[in-house]
């Protein structure tokens, strides 16, 4: 499985570092890079928004991108040939 | 021995004498629980309600994936699990600070209740209060955005911490972690720093150390569309 990442601005409140993430031109996720404000975590990738499987209460946050991706990569793994959320009509 | 317990029901619920003299004797042994201690887990069984007497503590429900929903927050004088008097418990509660917890046999309860009307009407007026901060946790979560919600409940928390004598001017011990109020409404810690932090730049309340520091009471019950008027404070029954 292939992820494209696509740099971006987001209007978070912070710096604004961001990546859009997309699989086949779908967009999965968007990831922002932690400020300061976040003291030790500063420089971690937060989950900012999920969508279809991704999408959910769970915001974790990752050491560096590639992290990111392997756990996204994991979860749309595990949901290959399901709908794209849960009860969604196949 | 039920002291702050026995203030709190009073607020609620004019009791003679001989009615305060059973409330004080419910309580048949004390606890002391250290900051961050398990007051009971869910579905344990004990014969016991857990009166909170000193202290800070929570209730909250643990998902099987090891995270958490924390349900209320709760000062002196709060009644933890009246539940169990009644039926299992579903939920568990832990301290936030130091507390000291008072065990009141739930038979004992029981027959305070059965045999005065007007200490029934006390712990019902407990829970209907109870209820209504529920209603307003869900108002928050399923309709406030992440700001308000957390301004909301901070005011909630000031006005609580107040009613039980426990704000020193605008500030008062609160060493909840912004994991706490995260859990609590429903929020990622990431969100509920943003939020405090923009809380504090535009003056309006502070988590500093293990204190919450109110800057602009006015400012911060706009922020979090607050009226207290849910906790029906200070109202005894007709």
């Amino acid at each position: 499985m292939e992820l494209t990442l696509q740099p971006v601005l987001v209007a978070s409140g912070e710096e604004g570092d961001g990546v859009l993430v997309f699989r086949d031109r779908h967009l999965v996720a968007i990831l922002v890079r932690l400020s300061s404000l976040h003291e030790e975590q500063a420089g971690f990738w937060f989950l900012e928004k999920g969508f279809g499987v991704l999408d959910g209460p769970q915001h974790p946050i990752f050491d560096d991108l590639h992290a990111a991706q392997v756990w996204i990569k994991a979860r749309l793994a595990d949901h290959v040939g399901k709908p794209p959320w849960p009860n969604a009509p196949v | 021995m039920s002291g702050r317990f026995l203030a709190n029901l009073l607020k609620y619920v004019e009791l003679s004498a001989a009615e305060q003299e059973v409330v004080e004797g419910l309580v048949a042994q004390r606890r002391s629980l250290p900051a961050g201690a398990e007051v009971f887990r869910e579905g344990e069984a004990s014969s016991d309600c857990r009166l909170l007497l000193d202290g800070q503590a929570f209730r909250h429900k643990n998902l099987s994936d090891g995270r958490r929903q924390i349900l209320s927050f709760h000062v002196p004088g709060d009644l933890l699990d009246l539940q169990r008097a009644f039926q299992g418990m579903e939920y568990s509660a832990t301290t936030l600070t130091p507390c000291e917890i008072g065990l009141a046999p739930r038979t004992a309860l029981l027959a305070a209740m059965g045999a005065h009307p007007k200490i029934a009407h006390g712990l019902w007026r407990l829970s209907l209060m109870e209820s209504a901060i529920y209603r307003e946790w869900m108002v928050g979560m399923g309709r406030r955005t992440a700001y308000a919600r957390i301004a909301h409940l901070l005011c909630e928390q000031v006005t609580r911490l107040k009613t039980a004598g426990l704000m020193q001017g605008e500030r008062a011990r609160f060493p909840a972690t912004q994991a706490h109020l995260a859990d609590s409404l429903g929020l990622s810690v990431v969100h509920t720093n943003r939020v405090l932090q923009a809380l504090r730049a535009e003056g309006l309340v502070e988590l500093r150390g293990r204190e919450l520091v109110v800057l602009d009471w006015k400012g911060l019950c706009a922020a979090g569309e607050f009226d207290s008027a849910y906790l029906n404070l200070g109202r005894r029954a007709a």
